[in-house]
């Protein structure tokens, strides 16, 4: 059998690319050399894998088969080239030669048996995701996978990089993606003190690709064509924000044979991140971990009042806008608020009817008795960090003047966020409050007071919201307030957000009504 | 450029059709174009919330307009204006300090009692007095620097109000296109100016002849394994270049998810809609028109064969024509345009290439992409001057070589072509 040349395996822009070619009967089956057809590479590589592209004329597949494709060219011994390995990291010699040898001693806290039970669980594969409660450590899970990764490379330092396909292996180039800026901050932070290493930043202006970086959902997404060939492990934070079509690109468009997923809520649809991560690997419940693992803690639901004027005008909005559902019902029964929103967007009356509907949307998100309860427990409080969330930028700023507490939104830069965050954590700030910018993953470990004057109506966001007042320290108990405006719409979303495990027994308080002291 | 939530759109018979203000129907937007105009060139200094406040009333005067249509105004508008970012560090600096120093005094309660004897308007008074102001102006301060409180520095001002309304069409067209999965253009000419916009927005081709001209079929490397809204923002970027062009016919394919959402129509995101637009449709960008040549030497041999045909210096060559980058060869991904195409009068097409420099890079390049289609017959047409280096260089069988002294003549390159025989 004389020797074939090699077919190249290549990345592109996000996808592979295999040479056309001839190949050798040993490999075809066939008892001459034959051009590579789909016959062929269906019998490597399974069926449906690889598309003909005229337009370059080469196979094309997308990147993230690579792993399987990567293992049939080794078991096979395919007489393929693969080149997918691009010189993408510069600085990467000097960088991690030094990096390794200090990260050795890294300074990682030791982790409680059910974050053993996960990493075990996870390196089985090197696929898949951790299901754990906020505040159970999902971060130092990942930092303890990533150590144990660049331990492992340091003592195979002179290994070839083709253990790339291999999930187990050695290869430790890791990109890890949060949600938002400021987890991508805090995660660089974390992956500074934990491992010793100054990790890469991309996004938020800054541009700095090395073998260990950290970036957000967004910036992934956009640079996943370039990036898809750069990394071996890929970490998903707050994984369910992997979906729709183009930002699961971001895992779609990468050969990282390994990926983990980190979550505390799992959505009930798991068919993509399944395809993009890998199956659930371990998940720990939130009755587990309740008061052990995670402080103890109380739900207390405060329903306030409307002021006089506001309850007038929201009523007179109310009326004004059923009266116009009512009208349009006696000619079309099934009409509803979907149809408004579409009819609004052709102009007319209806596109009057969606600003009432905001102008009562803003009534209860603003209603000035939520300022005065505040104030109230505020003083209740007195001495303790607090954290408060609220349904708008708006809001947010209004209780940030009122109080003059630091309100944190998206357009804080990374200095004033930490200050912040750092101020409340040492005692600087009595509170600080915020929209969604702190509904996932930043730590405030000392709080143990949240007030949530405002928001969706989502289970997801109040589980998150209660999982920023629940790391434990000491036996304290956490409390999380929810102030919401009676005889409105806010009565629905709280019972909305009410029905899931972690809001389980949720006391209803009629809040003492502080006399007027005239 | 908008974004997809700020599109709008309709569905008919399989098209959809971006909103559109046309003159005969939409006749008071040529007065609200140039109100709205007027709101940005007087609102120098005024706050970005302000002026959309101020684009809103205006609006608000053809009672059919649609929220999302204030939305794209608001949004062109600010393309065209610089905001003074404000001054992020002092502003955050001073939030610091302000919030740093209420932190000793709070709560901040309304009425002063006997433990609590601080009162909100007393400390604040107290911190607007340490930084030289009232409270008043320490509140406007506070959040001088987010995006609805920047001000306007200062405004790109149309030649002509009605440019706005000309933009917003555009802008409204391409918001669909970022829905696109792939845009085929049937061009009659300008196919060099259309690849090289497609190349500019990193756009893949595929290019078919037609009977006169070319159908290209432009999408990115995933297209071929899925049908994906991938490369529909690189669509749109494409758009306006697309429009300075002549002779073209787009058909888009539109999978409106983002679009259909906007629009409350999610019925429509469970089908495939065209977008069919061609240069007639009156959309107009400020993009480049196409460079009709690229040299003094193409320039002077276009005129020359101009003249030859009007003064008919050479009757029995009356029915030779010359014409500018007629057409092209397609190798992949890589596209040559010959500077001239010579039909015959047997209506045969001749390519004919230029070699007019002789730089060393400019040789590198025209050597790598003789090479690189060394199987297409063309003429080469070489000054006599730089025959010694041609000749030191290998070059293909298929590709003729004239060497001309000083000015490349009709006559000569005809008596060529003759030469080579059919």
């Amino acid at each position: 059998m004389t020797p074939m040349p090699l077919i190249r395996l290549t990345f592109d822009a996000g996808t592979l690319l295999l040479e056309s070619g001839s190949v050798a009967q040993g490999v075809a089956g066939d008892s001459q050399s034959t051009s590579l057809n789909s016959q062929i590479l269906a019998r490597w590589f399974g069926q449906g894998i690889w598309v003909w592209d005229p337009r370059v004329s080469k196979w094309r597949t997308d990147a993230y088969h690579y792993a399987d494709l990567h293992q049939a060219i080794t078991l096979l011994n395919l007489p393929i080239k693969d080149t997918i390995r691009a010189a993408k990291f510069s600085d990467e010699k000097e960088q991690v030669a030094d990096r390794i040898h200090e990260s050795s001693a890294n300074s990682l806290p030791s982790l409680r048996p059910e974050q053993i039970q996960a990493i075990q669980q996870w390196e089985k594969t090197g696929r898949g995701i951790i299901v754990m409660p906020t505040g159970t450590g999902k971060t130092e899970v990942a930092l303890a996978i990533l150590a144990r990764r660049i331990a492992s490379h340091n003592t195979k330092i002179s290994g070839t990089p083709d253990a790339l396909g291999d999930p187990n292996s050695s290869s430790y180039r890791s990109l890890i993606v949060a949600p938002v800026r400021d987890l991508m901050y805090q995660w660089h932070r974390r992956i500074l003190r934990g491992l010793k290493i100054d990790a890469g930043i991309l996004g938020d202006t800054h541009r700095q690709i090395r073998p260990v970086t950290v970036t957000t959902y967004a910036s992934a997404c956009i640079h996943a064509t370039e990036l898809g060939n750069a990394f071996d492990l890929l970490i998903f934070d707050e994984c369910h924000h992997l979906t729709g079509p183009i930002r699961a690109d971001a895992a779609r468009c990468s050969v990282a044979p390994s990926r983990l997923g980190l979550t505390a809520t799992l959505p009930e649809q798991t068919d993509a991140l399944v395809q993009w991560i890998g199956p659930v690997q371990y998940e720990l419940k939130m009755e587990q971990v309740r008061g052990s693992t995670l402080a103890d803690y109380e739900v207390v639901r405060i329903p306030i009042e409307l002021n006089p004027q506001e309850r007038a005008r929201y009523k007179n909005l109310s009326q004004q806008i059923s009266k116009y559902v009512y009208e349009r019902r006696k000619t079309d029964p099934e009409f509803a608020w979907k149809d408004l929103c579409a009819e609004a967007s052709k102009g007319s009356e209806a596109s009057r009817i969606m600003r009432l509907r905001r102008e009562k949307d803003a009534i209860e998100d603003r209603a000035e008795e939520k300022l005065r309860i505040l104030e109230d427990l505020f003083r209740l409080h007195l001495g303790e960090s607090m954290v408060i969330f609220t349904g708008s930028n708006a809001m947010a700023r209004a209780v940030s003047l009122r109080f003059l507490i630091p309100c944190l939104l998206s357009h804080c830069g990374k200095h004033e966020r930490l200050d912040y965050i750092e101020g409340l954590r040492d005692g600087i700030y009595p509170a600080i409050v915020a929209n969604q910018v702190l509904d996932e993953g930043v730590d405030l470990p000392e709080v143990k007071v949240a007030i949530v004057l405002g928001g969706k109506g989502s289970i997801r966001q109040a589980k998150q919201r209660l999982g920023r007042i629940l790391r434990k320290r000491g036996n304290r108990r956490a409390i999380l307030y929810e102030v919401v405006a009676t005889e409105t719409k806010e009565v629905n979303r709280s019972r909305k957000r009410r029905n899931n495990d972690a809001y389980e027994g949720t006391r209803h308080r009629q809040f003492r009504k502080r006399t007027d002291p005239s | 450029m908008l974004t997809k939530e700020l599109a709008i759109v309709s569905f008919e018979n399989g098209q959809i059709h971006p909103d559109r203000l046309v003159r005969n129907k939409h006749k008071i937007y040529v007065e609200l174009a140039s109100k709205m105009c007027d709101v940005y060139r007087q609102g120098i200094g005024k706050m970005r919330k302000n002026l959309h406040y101020d684009i809103h009333r205006i609006l608000e005067e053809d009672p059919q307009c649609p929220a999302r249509r204030i939305g794209a105004f608001c949004k062109l508008l600010d393309e065209w204006s610089d905001f003074d970012m404000g001054k992020p560090k002092q502003t955050a600096e001073l939030r610091q300090r302000v919030f740093r120093q209420a932190a000793s005094f709070h709560p901040l309660v309304q009425q002063a009692e006997s433990i609590l004897e601080h009162s909100e308007q007393s400390v604040k008074d107290r911190i607007a007095l340490s930084e030289n102001c009232t409270w008043l102006d320490l509140q406007e301060k506070l959040f001088s620097d987010i995006i609805e409180h920047q001000r306007l520095a200062k405004f790109h001002m149309p030649e002509e109000p009605t440019d706005l309304l000309a933009r917003y069409n555009v802008a409204q067209t391409q918001a669909v296109l970022m829905d696109a999965t792939d845009v085929t253009v049937d061009a009659l000419s300008d196919w060099k100016a259309i690849l090289r916009y497609a190349k500019l927005a990193q756009l893949m081709h595929r290019i078919e002849p037609l009977e006169h001209g070319y159908r290209i079929t432009l999408d990115g490397p995933a297209s071929v394994l899925r049908h994906t809204h991938r490369y529909g923002i690189q669509m749109a970027k494409f758009f306006p270049g697309l429009l300075a062009c002549k002779s073209w016919k787009l058909t888009a394919r539109i999978s409106p998810k983002h679009v259909a959402l906007a629009n409350q129509a999610p019925w429509a995101k469970k089908r495939t809609w065209q977008l069919n637009l061609d240069d007639s449709c009156g959309l107009q960008s400020r993009a480049a028109p196409p460079q009709y040549t690229d040299s003094q030497l193409e320039a002077d041999l276009i005129e020359n064969w101009r003249v030859m045909l009007l003064i008919e210096s050479a009757p029995e060559h009356s029915q030779w024509r010359l014409i500018r980058e007629g057409d092209l060869l397609v190798r992949g991904q890589r596209v040559f345009f010959p500077d001239f195409t010579v039909i015959t009068p047997n209506q045969e097409r001749i390519l004919l290439e230029i070699v007019g420099f002789w730089t060393p890079e400019y040789l590198r390049h025209k050597q790598e992409v003789l090479q690189a289609f060394s199987h297409a017959p063309l003429l080469l047409a070489i000054p006599q001057s730089l025959k010694k280096q041609w000749e030191r260089h290998s070059f293909s069988p298929n590709h003729k070589v004239l060497f001309f002294s000083q000015q490349l003549s009709p006559g000569e390159i005809i008596a060529a072509i003759e030469e080579i025989g059919p």
